[in-house]
Parts: C-alpha cells; sequence; structure tokens
C-alpha cells in the first residue's frame, strides 16, 4: 500500500518540472504488471516495441521515476500499470525525448491451455483437498493471513498425474500460474540459473497471489552429497533455499514441486515443503475409472468387459492404461478398419506391454 | 552414473550406515515383500495361518508350492519370501524341536522356538560373508494360550494378535485394524482370512491358492482339506455380495 501512495506522489512530481532535478534518463526497462491493487494480473501483448515506445514517451515524458516505481497507463488501458525494473543511469532520472524505453519480457510463463480438469483425476482425494485449499487461498488471501500454504511437493512413480494435476490447476484458477520445467531454470552459464529462479520469485510476487509449479523438480534441488557430478547444481539448491523460506518472505506465492525421486532432493530443501503428497499407483477400484473414464473419451466405442483389464494391469500407471492399453487398442481397431474397440484388440495391446509387473519368480513364494 | 543411495554401505552386511542402518537387512525385507501374502489370525481357543500361493500356470502342482509347515505337534509355520531360504529355517525350526524334545522329554515352548529361530537369523547379520535370509516366518502355537510370532529377516520377533507378512502386508494390516476382535470362533477367524487374501488378490481368491491350517488348545497342527476350503470360499463369496 506505501508502495502505491509513493508512486502516486511521484507522479504529481510531473506537474512539478522544473523544481526538481533528476538526470535524463538513458534507459528504462518496463514490466506489464496489471492491476496490483486489486489483484489481477493481465498480460498484454505487445506487437510493436517502437511504437510503444513513442507512446510510452508521449505520456510519461518528464516523469521521475527511479527503480521499483509504477507507472500507470492513462489512454488506452487505463491504470494499467507498469513497474520500472531497470534505470540507466540508477537512482531517480527523468524520462526525456532521449530515453530509450524497453519492455521486460515476460520469459518463463506457460499460460497452458489445458482441457484437463479434476474430474479427469482419479483417486489422489488428498490431491484434490490440497488443490481446493491452494484455490480458496488465491481467492481469498486475507482468510488464512500469515498461515497460507506455501510450499508442497508432490512425488510418486511416473504416469501417475503429477503434471496432470497442475494442468488441472492451471485450468481452474484464475490467478498466475507459472509453470516452470525444472531445466529451463538451468542456464546457460553459471549464475544464469540462480538468477533465474531469483526473477521467478520476483515475478510471482509481482503478480501475488501466484503459483509457481516446477516440473522434474530432483534436476535442480539435487542433494548436496550428489553435487559432486552436476557442479552447477550447488548454486541453485541455494537460491531455492533462500527463495522458498527465506529472508524475503514469499507473501502469497505458493509452490508445488514435483519429482518422481524424492530421496534424492536436498534435505534441506526437503524440509521447506510443509506437506509431500504421495501419488500412488492406482489401484483395482481406480484403474477401473481410469479405464472407464479414457474408453468414453475414445473417437470408437468399447465393447470390453474392462475390469477384467483392470485385475490384470496391477502396477500399471494412469498414463500406462491410457497410453499403453487403450491407445493401442484403438490403434489396433482403425488398422483392422473395425467400427469398435472389441477385447481382442485390448488382448493385443496387452501382450504389447513388455513392463507388466510379473509375478514373483519361482525363487519367491 | 546414478549415485548410490546409500553411498556404499549396502555393499557389506556388518557395516553400519552413518545413520545407523544396515542396508543388506533392509534388503532382505524387501525379498519378503516380493513373496505372497501369508497371515495369521489368534481366535478364541486357537491360531489359524493362511497362505495364498498365487498359482502362475496352470501346469504347475499346486501342491509343490509349499507355504505352511508343521514344526511340532502344536506348532506350524508360514513363510513368505525366498523359498529355498524358508526351507533351511524350517528345518531348522525342526530339528531344534526335535533337540528339545530328547533333551527334556517335552515338546518345545512356541516362544522358547521362535526365539530359537531368530537367534540363528541374528547370526547372518553380524557375520562377514553371509548373507541374511529373505523370508519371515509367522510361528503359530499354544503354550499356555494361543501364540502367534512373526519373525523377521533382522532376527527381531514380535508376537501378534492378527498379522501378515509378504506383498500383501499393507493392505492386511489395514483390515485387520478395523475387523479384528479378542475371541473370535474359528469359523470366524476364516472368513477374515479369507477377506485378507481376497483382497490382496484383488479378488482373485481360489481354493487351488489358498491354504489354511490352525493348531488349537486341544487340536494338534491341522491343514484344512481343500474340499473344505471351497465351501468356506463359497461362503466367502455368498457373504461378501449381500
Amino acid at each position: 500500500m506505501d508502495d502505491w501512495i509513493s508512486l502516486k506522489l511521484k507522479e504529481s512530481k510531473k506537474f512539478e518540472k522544473g523544481q526538481r532535478i533528476a538526470r535524463p534518463a538513458k534507459l528504462i526497462r518496463l514490466l506489464p504488471i496489471g492491476y496490483p491493487l486489486n489483484n489481477k494480473s493481465n498480460v498484454i501483448a505487445v506487437s510493436d516495441e517502437k511504437l510503444f515506445e513513442v507512446y510510452a514517451k508521449e505520456q510519461w515524458l518528464g516523469t521521475i521515476v527511479a527503480k521499483g516505481d509504477y507507472l500507470f497507463d492513462q489512454r488506452l488501458i487505463p491504470d494499467f500499470a507498469f513497474k520500472v525494473v531497470k534505470t540507466l543511469p540508477q537512482g531517480e532520472v527523468m524520462i526525456t525525448e532521449e530515453t530509450k524505453i524497453v519492455l521486460e519480457k515476460i520469459n518463463p510463463i506457460y499460460r497452458v491451455k489445458t482441457n484437463v480438469t479434476f474430474k479427469d483425476i482419479i483417486g489422489h482425494e488428498r490431491v484434490k483437498e490440497k488443490c481446493k485449499i491452494i484455490m480458496k487461498y488465491l481467492k481469498e488471501p486475507e482468510k488464512f493471513g500469515e498461515w497460507a500454504p506455501k510450499n508442497i511437493l508432490f512425488y510418486g512413480p511416473p504416469g501417475t498425474g503429477k503434471t496432470m494435476t497442475a494442468k488441472a490447476l492451471a485450468n481452474e484458477t484464475s490467478s498466475a500460474l507459472y509453470l516452470i520445467r525444472a531445466t529451463d531454470l538451468i542456464g546457460e552459464y553459471v549464475g544464469d540459473a540462480s538468477r533465474k529462479i531469483h526473477d521467478l520469485y520476483k515475478m510471482a510476487r509481482d503478480t501475488a497471489p501466484s503459483i509457481i509449479f516446477i516440473d522434474e523438480f530432483d534436476a535442480i534441488g539435487l542433494d548436496r552429497a550428489y553435487q559432486s557430478l552436476r557442479g552447477d547444481v550447488s548454486e541453485i539448491v541455494n537460491a531455492l533455499l533462500t527463495e522458498l523460506d527465506g529472508i524475503e518472505e514469499n507473501r502469497g506465492v505458493v509452490t508445488i514441486a514435483s519429482t518422481n525421486n524424492p530421496t534424492m532432493l536436498d534435505r534441506a530443501i526437503r524440509s521447506r515443503f510443509e506437506e509431500e503428497i504421495e501419488f500412488k499407483l492406482p489401484n483395482l477400484k481406480e484403474r477401473y475409472e481410469i479405464l472407464k473414464h479414457y474408453a468414453k473419451k475414445l473417437p470408437l466405442r468399447v465393447e470390453a468387459d474392462l475390469m477384467k483389464y483392470a485385475r490384470v494391469t496391477k502396477g500399471l500407471s494412469g498414463r500406462d492404461l491410457k497410453e499403453k492399453l487403450l491407445k493401442i487398442a484403438l490403434h489396433k481397431a482403425i488398422a483392422k478398419d473395425s467400427d469398435k474397440i472389441t477385447e481382442e484388440h485390448i488382448e493385443e495391446a496387452l501382450k504389447e506391454i513388455k513392463n507388466l509387473p510379473s509375478p514373483p519368480k519361482e525363487m519367491f513364494s | 552414473m546414478q549415485p548410490f543411495p546409500g553411498m556404499g554401505y549396502d555393499r557389506a552386511i556388518t557395516v553400519f550406515s552413518p545413520d545407523g542402518r544396515l542396508f543388506q537387512v533392509e534388503y532382505a525385507r524387501e525379498a519378503v515383500k516380493r513373496g505372497t501374502t501369508s497371515l495369521g489370525i489368534r481366535y478364541k481357543n486357537g491360531v489359524l495361518l493362511a497362505v495364498d500361493k498365487r498359482i502362475t500356470s496352470k501346469l504347475i502342482e499346486a501342491r509343490s508350492i509349499e507355504k505352511i509347515f508343521q514344526i511340532d505337534d502344536y506348532i506350524g509355520a508360514a513363510t513368505s519370501g525366498l523359498v529355498a531360504d524358508a526351507r533351511v529355517l524350517i528345518e531348522r525350526a525342526r530339528l531344534e524341536a526335535q533337540i528339545y524334545r530328547i533333551t527334556y522329554n517335552e515338546p518345545i515352548e512356541i516362544e522358547l522356538l521362535a526365539k530359537r529361530i531368530c537367534d540363528y537369523k541374528q547370526l547372518y547379520t553380524q557375520h562377514g560373508g553371509v548373507r541374511p535370509f529373505g523370508v519371515s516366518l509367522l510361528l503359530a502355537g499354544i503354550g499356555d494360550s494361543p501364540r502367534l510370532f512373526e519373525t523377521d529377516p533382522s532376527g527381531a520377533l514380535i508376537e501378534y494378535k492378527a498379522t501378515a507378512i509378504g506383498a500383501g502386508r499393507n493392505i492386511a494390516m489395514e483390515i485387520f485394524e478395523n475387523k479384528y476382535k479378542d475371541n473370535m470362533s474359528r469359523e470366524e477367524a476364516i472368513m477374515l482370512a479369507l477377506e485378507v487374501l481376497n483382497q490382496a488378490t484383488e479378488g482373485k481368491l481360489s481354493k487351488e491358492s489358498t491354504e489354511i491350517a490352525f493348531v488349537e488348545i486341544d487340536k494338534p497342527f491341522t491343514k484344512i482339506p481343500q474340499d473344505d476350503v471351497e465351501k468356506f470360499i463359497e461362503k466367502f463369496k455368498s457373504e461378501s455380495k449381500d
């Protein structure tokens, strides 16, 4: 709130031109923020940056700004805010005809468009409950005060719906959601990664309340004991440690990380997750539900006793059932110009699944 | 290279990891989990052992898969884990029972036998050049009262009212926590056992793969014949339908 008052004051300084002296700005960088006062973030796309510069200069000429100030658009999108993220020279500068105005690129946001909803997630009741809490928090952050959900870890075997949950979450919430692949955070040079992580959290704070979802988290949160294998990771781990629960308070930023391999995570990082939710392989009932759910979505009608196949597919994940069983069965049916999927097609698909869990070998009983 | 989770502390059985674990012994427990489900339930005047043999091919002679053994007149055992290890341990248990009988001219106490077996298992966690037994035993017997013991590859020993080992242990323990009652009749105990086996095999309960045995205060170790097992399974299935 203080920010806002000071920025309105700063804006009024525009009319006291001449009384205040500031160095002319060589360059300022602006980050489109949207509407910081009512928590809405609305990302705009500027197609012509030259035109934007002219437009920006015209309305903000003579304004004195410093890093961290806001500039409000007064014409096309009234009150749309831009945050000044960098000025050259540093300190208070005045926007002049010579100032170069550059828009900051909003880089690692993947505003995913998916049609995955929570209905597609079968089983995983605890996950759904937690997601509901997160969504409640994003709607009414004041209700939670300082007891807000902060860091949550999803772990479990591949194909059990961790990333799918993130997609569903993205679909069902209107808050900013940053879907990050952990590998995106590893940059080209030493130092890139930690900078990217700090930038990411800064951006998330600016658009709070927001969710950061980091997929394949073990790639960057590797235990320090194993870091001899991956030299550049230690800086990432340190950056993450400070960001997940550090000196700077991440008000309104919920971090969800997902990994197949929680034992490889750094202990200090792992302890910062208030909750670890395990994604288990589906049991008999869940496998049946999954098969039923996707069978409805297939372009061909399925005429088969799905329960029978749920029984013999113990150990397969949701993704396996969808991709390795139903999809292949569909392909077989199409190849044979059948107008429906019969048990015969599913049997054939089943035979091709290599990693079906074998019953204990003869040496066990 | 994939780093080792145990950082090499699992190479030798006799070496502790810095946080006090013996990885090889823990891995032996995993071998037990690879075995099929065996369970034991103590009821009013006896103890029941039931196993899932999981017949994987119709060519296998079901009776050659042994999971329930008689140790002494009033002592039986059910195993889960490595078959060969199980047989060695069972032989040892029978021998201990006989040695005791010859030495003292009376049958061995079930608790004493369980401890002897565990002492034997423990030797294989403290000597170099050996590996632990990859098998757990459920020992059912009658002392002053019916008793049920579970032995673990580490040589640990716990007495239970009802317990299970092998692949279906978690499912079984959940059901036992909810449904176990003191002083059940033999038939109630059998029904509970069948429910557990049914859940653990995901509904593939059959007379060929199920074996049940019991020992009671005035009834020595008895295996229930397959025909009777079939009757119990039919009864269980009709009851669980409604």
